[in-house]
């Protein structure tokens, strides 16, 4: 009788469920380290993925999906987002800046967001270690 | 009788396939290690974005203010006349508000953005559901 080898097919079984796993959380490996906020924010009752994740760093630079990016850059792709939104999948906007970076970065930022028509985002925070700072 | 069975045993144990054992076992181990998310938990604060002057609502409802300011390497929030220096304080201060006109933030450009944060986070806590932020002109 022709028995099937169990080991092998485990396996390669194994094998394409990591590959999934790796393929579809792409987008969260591509976060980068920033010094967030320590916040305890909120709890969201629906997990929703942003459209957009902008990084701001210390020095003034924006990052979006881990390249620097410009401003006029920022703006285009925002506005093509704010085009694109719909009732069910409002565009949402990420900020995840460092936490000891000038405001005046975040001002130039959202002041470009809001030209194109964005009304809402939301500021990334890390819980603090020792309860509230 | 003993002793056969004992050897029977061990030819069984023998024909037992390591390599590929240890193949699943790997795979198992870089599967757990895959999945397990080292990255730390990252929450967020949502809040609407306003210009000023940009918007009819934002002078018809006249939402509270507070003003962000740094003096020396001390963060002051204000709110019309009452200042504070703390999350604490401001928190206590922006209970005593109605929560209905909302309350909008401006913060001066220098301040580091962890005080803006703070300031969000007092008026989520405090149950303010409409908060806003109003970006200053920075071009200059």
């Amino acid at each position: 009788m022709l028995s099937v080898d169990l080991t092998p097919m485990i396996d390669v079984v194994f094998q394409l469920i990591i590959f999934f796993m790796f393929t579809s959380q792409f987008g969260d490996l591509r976060r980068t380290e920033v010094d967030l906020p320590r916040e305890q924010g909120e709890e969201e009752t629906v997990q929703q993925q942003a459209a957009m994740i902008i990084d701001v760093t210390r020095e003034g630079t924006y990052r979006f999906e881990s390249q620097e990016t410009s401003l006029l850059e920022v703006e285009r792709i925002a506005s093509a987002g704010v085009m694109n939104q719909s009732e069910s999948t409002p565009f949402d906007v990420l900020i995840r800046p460092d936490r000891n970076a000038p405001v005046a970065h975040l001002d130039r930022l959202l002041l470009r967001l809001s030209n194109v028509g964005v009304q809402k985002w939301k500021l990334a925070t890390v819980e603090p270690d020792g309860g509230a700072p | 009788m003993t002793l056969n069975r004992t050897r029977r045993r061990r030819s069984q144990l023998g024909a037992l396939p390591l390599t590929s054992m240890i193949d699943v076992v790997f795979l198992l181990l870089v599967f757990f290690l895959v999945t397990a998310d080292f990255a730390k938990k990252e929450n967020k604060l949502p809040a609407a974005l306003q210009t000023e002057g940009g918007g009819v609502s934002s002078s018809d409802l006249q939402p509270q203010i507070i003003q962000i300011s740094l003096e020396g390497e001390q963060v002051i929030y204000t709110i019309g006349q009452v200042r504070c220096s703390d999350r604490v304080s401001l928190e206590s201060v922006l209970n005593q508000l109605p929560r209905d006109p909302g309350v909008a933030i401006k913060s001066a450009p220098d301040v580091p953005i962890q005080a803006v944060a703070t300031a969000l986070q007092a008026a989520r806590n405090a149950g303010f559901a409409r908060r806003s932020y109003v970006p200053g002109d920075s071009s200059n």
